[in-house]
């Protein structure tokens, strides 16, 4: 092969490798600003990834509905219609197997099936959410702190919504970003 | 070793051993050789320094700087990755030497790990390692070929192995068999043909020779789903094929310590034998045994493709005399399926085996000399003997015995060796 054309096929090579961040980035971005925020109820706990950073995980109070059918297996992909409740929070209406054509959803997956208390676990595809380093264990402390005040849980992550796809914008402990309350 | 030489060069002239012209010869000779040397050291160093570099740059991004605008982090997230291929560019544009392909295209690789990992945590995206992994393997596998770099398709398989490892035994993921580490493989295996062809002597192919059966001795069990007792059986055929890639003239021909396939093949048969030398290995459920199975098919095309070399190893005449260690993987097919039924017939045949491939080695080294090999055949023999001390059913007394005769025989046998080779050297003067 001459290296003109090993060139360019390096080049294509370097566009995908550009393309598939700056379309991640493009995707979330219009998420951003075209989707709908939902607050979701939440605590947050304090993992870490060895390429992306700390962050904490994120348990949603929202992530269960009761349901008598029974044959949800593990993983499974659903679609889970969300609306907000009085207080302004997030709360499951209904999950599906086929795209609702209307209102708000979330792509989701089954994490298990309760036969017991006949209820449907979900796992939501926004519970990572990555901090500074020095502050994802601090934020968890934060959030069991202010567990303990007046107010019942007031921490709740801020999503964007739009046809299923999702982008977790920030997580709020009081109404504060919680890299904010923590400093 | 060679200053040493050049050094004496001045007394063999002197003590005319060698002519003046011989001795300058040898001179420009090591000097033209040197001259080649410190090259591939800057390509080791530069690789070396890309990846602590690369990886460096990672763990600067994971940090997290939440100081900076989302806007800021995003050019952060593309920095690394444009240097990168700028360098590369700029390398196969000029047809740079191979350092600097192998150095900038190593930093590319990282380069793009880095970017999508940084996008992903601006954005919180979780997603799992694996599939993160994955992404980022298929987007610099081009470079392999268009670089010609051995670092990239080494990263490419560490990279694989990495990923296969996090998708296959994870602990939520253990009913997942990743497949795609297959394919990954495959396509690396072009680049590795090229240098068995074109450098089969060098050192980066043997660290190839070494890696490629590592990785696949890691990444087999991945593919034991529920059927864990075919899992004795898949590895006791991988090993078996190594062992007989391994005595592939090609290989067999090369020094020892170049021939990972044969050290891989031989060792990890012994090891897998050795632990299903116990009875109570083969004490399973034969009722869980199906061979409807993905385990079965996957041990069934293992079986066949060993066969395969093992035939064509015949039939080319590479084999000259028996040695067991090429069809054991044929007995132990056999053993186990026995052994679905029978627990004692395996457990006694097994232990027979290593004895006998204790003793087979013990006569191969011995016949050829070379006192590693006899003392592995010892090595082999007393691991039968130490797994055996442990079975509380056998009497104190006999227990005794044998280790008393196996040390014995390990003085014994080295010193009848040594003593040969010596009236050997005797008799040559």
């Amino acid at each position: 092969m001459k290296t003109i054309h090993i060139f360019i096929v390096f080049i294509l090579v370097a566009v995908a490798q550009l393309i598939l961040p700056a379309q991640m980035i493009f995707n979330q971005e219009d998420i951003l600003k075209t989707g709908t925020a939902f607050k979701f109820k939440t605590q947050p706990v304090d993992p870490s990834n060895p390429f992306k950073g700390k962050y904490i995980y994120l348990n949603f109070e929202a992530n269960t509905i009761k349901t008598t059918d029974s044959t949800w297996s593990r993983h499974e992909p659903v679609f889970v219609s969300v609306v907000e409740d009085s207080l302004g929070f997030a709360m499951v209406d209904k999950v599906t197997r086929v795209k609702p054509s209307n209102g708000d959803f979330v792509n989701a997956k089954v994490s298990y099936y309760s036969s017991y208390d006949k209820t449907l676990r979900l796992d939501y595809p926004f519970n990572e959410f990555y901090m500074n380093e020095t502050k994802a264990f601090d934020a968890e402390i934060a959030h069991a702190n202010a567990q303990n005040d007046s107010i019942p849980n007031n921490t709740y992550a801020l999503v964007f919504i739009k046809e299923g796809e999702t982008v977790l914008d920030n997580v709020f402990i009081d109404e504060i970003p919680i890299a904010d309350y923590v400093e | 070793m060679n200053s040493k030489l050049i050094k004496e060069l001045p007394q063999l002239v002197k003590d005319q051993v060698i002519t003046e012209d011989v001795a300058r010869n040898i001179e420009v000779y090591y000097q033209l050789k040197q001259d080649d040397k410190p090259n591939k050291l800057f390509t080791v160093f530069g690789v070396l320094g890309s990846i602590l570099v690369g990886l460096g740059v990672i763990l600067i991004l994971a940090h997290n700087w939440d100081n900076f605008t989302r806007a800021t982090k995003t050019i952060f997230a593309f920095l690394p990755l444009v240097i990168g291929q700028l360098f590369v560019g700029y390398s196969i544009f000029k047809n740079k030497s191979a350092t600097w392909k192998e150095a900038s295209g190593t930093f590319l690789f990282f380069a793009v790990g880095s970017s999508i990992a940084l996008v992903s945590q601006i954005y919180n995206i979780p997603g799992d390692l694996s599939s993160f992994l994955l992404t980022w393997i298929v987007l610099c596998l081009p470079l392999i070929y268009l670089l010609k770099s051995n670092a990239l398709a080494m990263l490419h398989i560490v990279f694989a192995t990495y990923y296969a490892c996090n998708y296959g035994y994870g602990y939520f993921t253990m009913q997942q068999t990743p497949w795609l580490y297959l394919g990954l493989m495959v396509l690396v295996l072009p680049h590795y043909w090229q240098l068995l062809k074109n450098h089969p002597k060098a050192n980066v192919t043997s660290i190839f020779n070494w890696i490629l059966p590592l990785s696949c001795t890691i990444i087999l069990g991945a593919f034991v789903n529920n059927q864990g007792d075919y899992g004795y059986l898949m590895y006791v055929i991988l090993f078996g094929l190594f062992y007989n890639i391994g005595k592939i003239p090609f290989f067999d021909d090369q020094k020892l310590r170049r021939n990972g396939y044969l050290i891989f093949g031989s060792v990890g048969t012994v090891i897998l034998l050795l632990w299903t030398s116990f009875n109570w290995i083969w004490e399973f459920n034969e009722n869980n045994l199906t061979f409807a199975s993905q385990e079965f098919f996957i041990a069934l095309f293992l079986f066949v493709v060993t066969a395969m070399v093992l035939g064509y190893s015949y039939s080319k005449k590479w084999i000259k005399g028996f040695n067991l260690f090429h069809i054991v993987f044929i007995m132990f097919t056999v053993l186990f399926f026995i052994g679905t039924s029978n627990s004692i017939i395996p457990t006694i045949a097994i232990n027979c085996i290593i004895f006998a491939l204790g003793l087979i080695t013990v006569k191969i080294g011995t016949d050829k000399f070379h006192f590693g090999i006899l003392n592995y055949g010892l090595l082999i023999i007393t691991a039968l003997v130490v797994c055996r001390f442990f079975d509380t059913d056998m009497s104190y007394v006999i227990r005794g015995l044998l280790f008393v005769s196996v040390g014995a025989g390990f003085f014994i046998t080295n010193y009848v060796m040594l003593k040969k080779q010596k009236s050997k050297l005797n008799s040559k003067h």
